[in-house]
C-alpha cells in the first residue's frame, strides 16, 4: 500500500463518517457543517484522482456556495433542532436504513464483479488546459446550454421568493 | 489505487444520501441529502476518468456541469422551501399534506 | 517577454458551431431573454402582449423547424442529432407550447382574484420548452441530463409561483423527487460512462455492440437510467408524485407539463433505449415490459376511484405512459414501434391538453373563492354541465372518448397503431394487457360524460357566475378538439410523418 492509498483510505474514512453524520445529526447546523466536512474530503479525493481543477471547482462552489445558501436556508427558516422535528418515525427510518443498505450493497456487488481487480494507474494531473479545450471543443453546446439553466433558475428563485 | 477505493467510497456516500432522503422529514435535510447523493456521482464520473485515462475528460467535464446545475437546484429548491415556510411556518414535508402523497 | 502574454498568442482553437442544427433552440432561447426584458422594462405589459409575444417566437422557432425539416446529421461533436425522432418531436412540442400558453394567457382566475401565474411564467415557458427540444434532440448523456434540468427547473417554478397553497406544496413534491430521481440518473449515467468509456450515445451504441464486452456494470448503469426516464414519465412504480402534482398545479401548468414533458421524455427514452442500446434489447425489454404493465393497471385502476377530475387525469396520464412503453418495448426491434410511439405522443398531447382546458373553464364557473386550497375540480363540478355549457360538454366528451380510444377520434388510431407495433414484435401478450387495461380506463372517462350528461345540477344554478371572457381559452379548446377529431379522421399523413422518425441516428 502506498502513500497515495493511504491518504485516500484516510479522506475516505473522514468524508464517510461525515456522510453518515450529515443524515443523522439532530441538529440542522451541525449537519450543514458535517455536509462541508464530506464535500472537503471529496475534494481531497478529486485531487488524489489527478483532478485538481475539479477540486477547486469543487471547494469554491460547493463548500463556498452551495453551503452557505444551504445554511442561508436553515436560518430563514429557524433552525429546528431535535429528532422529532428532523426525522421521520422510527419504523420510517428502518425502512430507510434498508433501502440504504441494500443500495450500498447491490452497488459494490455490481462494482466489485465488473471492476474487482482493475487499477487506476499513477498519471499526472489532468491539465485545466485540456479540461478548457474539452469544454469548449467537444461540450460547446452543453455549456451555453448550462447558462440558459442558470438564467431560468436564477429568474425562478427570484419569482419564487419574492413577495408580493 | 485499486478502482475499487473510489467506487466503494461513492457508493457510500449515495447510500447515506438516499437514506437521508428517506429518513429524514426537514425539507432543508433532505435537500443536504440529495447533495451527497449527486457528489457521490461526482466521485464516480472522476474515477472513471482516471481509470480510463479518457482523452477528451469527459468524466471531469461532467463532474464541472453537475456541479453547476446542483448549485442552481439548490437555489431553487431553497427558494420553495422558503415560500412555503412564510405560508405555513413549517419546513416538514409530512405536515405539507394539503393534497394526498 | 512575460510568459503569460506568450502563451496567449498562440491560436485558440474555436469550436464547430452549427448554428443551423440548433436553430429552433436558439429561437427560443432569444424569445425566452425578449420576454424577460419586456417583463422587466414594462411591468405593465398586459398578458395578451406578452402571449403574443410568446407566440411569435414559438411560431419563429416553428419555421426553423419546417426549414431544418430534411436535415438529417449529427451535429457539436456527437451532442445533438437531428433525425426523424427530433423533428417530430420539435413539431408537437411547438404546438403544444402555442396551446399552454393560450391557456396560460387567459389565466387560472376571474378579473379580480388575486391568483394568476406573474408574468414570468411565459419565459420560464419557452425555457421550459427550450429544455424539452434539445432533450429531444440530444444525443451525448451530458445534454440529456442538462436538457432536462433546465425543463425539470422551470416546471418546478411554474408549478409553485402562485399564491395556492396547493400549488406550493405541489411544487416542493415535484421538486424534492425529480432531484431524486435526477441523482439516479446521474448514477446509471456514470456507469454507463464507466463502463463504455463515453458518454455519448453513437459511442454507447457501439460498445453495447460488442459482444465480447463484460455486461454486468452497464447493466446495472441502464438500469439506473430505466429508473430515471420511468421517474420523469411517470410510470409505475415511481409514479407516485404525479397525481399530487397534477392536482396542486394550476390547470395551464398541469396540462403544459402532462402533454410535453410526457413527448420530451419518451423522445429521450427511444433515442436512448430503442437507439442507443438497442444491442441490449433481451436484457432491457423485461424490465420496460414488466413496467408497462403495472403503469397501465394501476393507472387505469386507481383512476376509477378518484373524485378529482385533475387527479383522475393524472392517474390517466400514467395509464398513457403505459400504452407508451409498451411502444417502447416494441421499438427496439421492430421501427414501427418508433413511428407508432411518436403518433401516439402527437394525439395523446392534444387530447390532454384539451381535457385540462374544460377543466380550467369549469373552474372558472362557480362563485369566487379567495380561500381555496386549490382550484375547483371536483367531479360534483361537472353535473348537468351538458344543460349549462352545452359546448364545453361537447368538447368534455371529444376529449374523453379521444383517451378511451373509441374510433374515429384520434386516440382509437394511437392506441391502434401502437398495439399493431406490439404484436409485430412478439409481444402480443403485453398488448392483451394493454386492451384489458383500455376497458378498465372506459368506465371512468364515461362516468365523466354521464356525471355531465346525464345527472341534475347541484345547488342553486343562480349562484353560478359566468365564466367571464375567454377568448385565449376558446381559441385553445377550439384547436386541440379540432386537431383531434381532424387526427382521427385522416390518420394517414400524420402516421407517414412518423414514419420517417423511424430512422434513429444514435
Amino acid at each position: 500500500m502506498n502513500g497515495q492509498e493511504v491518504a485516500f483510505l484516510i479522506l475516505a474514512v473522514i468524508g464517510g463518517l461525515a456522510g453518515l453524520l450529515v443524515v443523522t445529526s439532530r441538529n440542522v447546523v451541525h449537519a450543514a457543517l458535517y455536509l462541508v466536512v464530506a464535500l472537503a474530503s471529496v475534494a481531497g479525493v478529486y485531487l488524489l484522482l489527478a483532478a485538481p481543477f475539479v477540486a477547486f471547482v469543487q471547494v469554491i462552489i460547493y463548500v463556498g456556495a452551495i453551503v452557505v445558501l444551504i445554511l442561508f436556508g436553515i436560518m430563514l427558516t429557524r433552525a429546528p433542532v431535535g429528532r422529532r422535528v428532523l426525522d421521520n418515525t422510527l419504523r420510517a427510518r428502518v425502512g430507510a436504513f434498508v433501502v440504504g443498505a441494500g443500495v450500498f450493497i447491490m452497488f459494490t456487488v455490481f462494482l466489485g464483479g465488473a471492476f474487482g481487480d482493475e487499477r487506476i494507474e499513477n498519471q499526472g494531473a489532468t491539465a485545466t488546459e485540456a479540461l478548457g479545450e474539452s469544454l469548449f471543443r467537444n461540450y460547446v453546446l452543453p455549456f451555453e446550454a448550462v447558462s440558459v439553466l442558470l438564467l431560468a433558475a436564477l429568474i425562478g428563485a427570484i419569482v419564487l421568493a419574492r413577495r408580493d | 489505487m485499486p478502482l475499487m477505493y473510489p467506487l466503494v467510497f461513492a457508493a457510500f456516500l449515495f447510500s447515506a444520501g438516499v437514506y437521508g432522503v428517506l429518513a429524514r422529514r426537514n425539507a432543508v435535510m433532505v435537500l443536504m441529502s440529495i447533495e451527497l447523493m449527486l457528489n457521490a456521482v461526482n466521485v464516480n464520473l472522476v474515477a472513471f476518468n482516471a481509470y480510463l485515462r479518457d482523452e477528451l475528460v469527459s468524466g471531469q467535464v461532467f463532474a464541472l456541469f453537475v456541479i453547476a446545475v446542483a448549485a442552481a437546484e439548490v437555489g431553487i429548491g431553497l427558494a420553495i422551501v422558503l415560500l412555503i415556510f412564510r405560508n405555513r411556518e413549517t419546513v416538514n414535508i409530512d405536515e405539507v399534506d394539503l393534497l394526498r402523497w | 517577454m512575460h510568459p503569460l502574454a506568450q502563451a496567449t498568442t498562440q491560436p485558440l482553437p474555436l469550436p464547430e458551431v452549427d448554428w443551423r442544427a440548433i436553430a429552433p433552440e436558439l429561437a427560443l432561447a432569444v424569445a425566452g431573454v425578449v420576454l424577460l426584458l419586456v417583463v422587466a422594462f414594462w411591468p405593465r405589459a398586459g398578458r395578451g402582449v406578452l402571449a403574443g409575444l410568446t407566440l411569435a417566437g414559438l411560431a419563429a422557432a416553428a419555421a426553423l423547424t419546417v426549414w431544418n425539416w430534411d436535415l438529417e446529421r449529427v451535429a457539436f461533436e456527437g451532442a445533438v442529432s437531428l433525425d426523424g425522432i427530433t423533428r417530430y418531436a420539435r413539431a408537437v412540442l411547438l404546438a403544444v407550447g402555442a396551446l399552454a400558453t393560450l391557456m396560460v394567457a387567459q389565466g387560472d382566475s376571474r378579473e379580480g382574484e388575486p391568483d394568476d401565474s406573474p408574468p414570468e411564467v411565459f419565459p420560464l415557458l419557452l425555457f421550459a420548452l427550450l429544455g424539452m427540444v434539445l432533450l429531444a434532440a440530444a444525443s451525448d448523456l451530458l445534454v440529456v441530463f442538462i436538457a432536462l434540468e433546465i425543463l425539470s427547473l422551470s416546471l418546478y417554478v411554474m408549478a409553485g409561483e402562485t399564491r395556492r397553497l396547493a400549488a406550493q406544496e405541489a411544487a416542493m413534491k415535484y421538486f424534492l423527487l425529480g432531484a431524486f430521481s435526477s441523482a439516479f440518473l446521474l448514477y446509471g449515467i456514470a456507469l454507463c460512462y464507466g463502463a463504455t468509456g463515453s458518454t455519448n450515445l453513437l459511442e454507447i451504441a457501439d460498445a453495447t455492440g460488442d459482444p465480447t464486452a463484460d455486461g454486468t456494470l452497464l447493466l446495472a448503469g441502464v438500469g439506473l437510467l430505466a429508473v430515471g426516464f420511468l421517474f420523469k414519465v411517470s410510470a409505475v412504480p415511481f409514479h407516485m408524485w404525479t397525481p399530487d402534482v397534477y392536482q396542486g398545479t394550476p390547470t395551464p401548468v398541469a396540462a403544459f407539463m402532462a402533454a410535453a414533458t410526457k413527448v420530451a421524455g419518451f423522445a429521450v427514452f427511444l433515442r436512448v433505449f430503442a437507439g442507443a442500446l438497442g444491442g441490449l434489447v433481451v436484457s432491457w425489454r423485461p424490465v420496460i415490459a414488466g413496467a408497462a404493465v403495472l403503469t397501465m393497471l394501476v393507472g387505469a385502476a386507481l383512476a376509477v376511484v378518484q373524485t378529482d377530475l385533475k387527479r383522475m387525469l393524472a392517474y390517466s396520464s400514467i395509464s398513457h405512459a403505459g400504452y407508451l412503453l409498451v411502444g417502447v418495448a416494441a421499438a427496439a426491434t421492430v421501427p414501427a414501434g418508433v413511428s407508432a410511439s411518436m403518433f401516439y405522443l402527437l394525439t395523446y398531447a392534444f387530447m390532454v391538453m384539451g381535457a385540462f382546458m374544460v377543466v380550467q373553464y369549469v373552474s372558472r364557473l362557480g362563485p369566487p373563492d379567495d380561500d381555496a386550497i386549490g382550484e375547483r375540480s371536483s367531479l360534483e363540478d361537472y353535473r348537468g354541465l351538458a344543460r349549462r355549457h352545452p359546448w364545453a360538454a361537447g368538447l368534455l366528451a371529444v376529449f374523453m372518448l379521444a383517451l378511451t380510444g373509441i374510433p374515429p377520434l384520434s386516440g382509437f388510431w394511437a392506441k391502434y397503431y401502437v398495439f399493431l407495433a406490439g404484436i409485430e414484435a412478439g409481444l402480443t401478450w403485453l398488448v392483451v394487457v394493454a386492451v384489458i387495461s383500455s376497458v378498465i380506463s372506459a368506465f371512468f372517462y364515461l362516468r365523466v360524460l354521464v356525471v355531465a350528461y346525464l345527472q341534475e345540477p347541484v345547488g342553486d344554478p343562480g349562484a353560478e357566475t359566468a365564466p367571464g371572457r375567454t377568448p385565449a381559452l376558446g381559441v385553445a379548446l377550439g384547436l386541440a378538439g379540432l386537431l383531434t377529431v381532424a387526427i382521427g379522421l385522416a390518420p394517414e399523413a400524420l402516421i407517414a410523418a412518423a414514419r420517417s422518425a423511424e430512422r434513429i441516428l444514435g
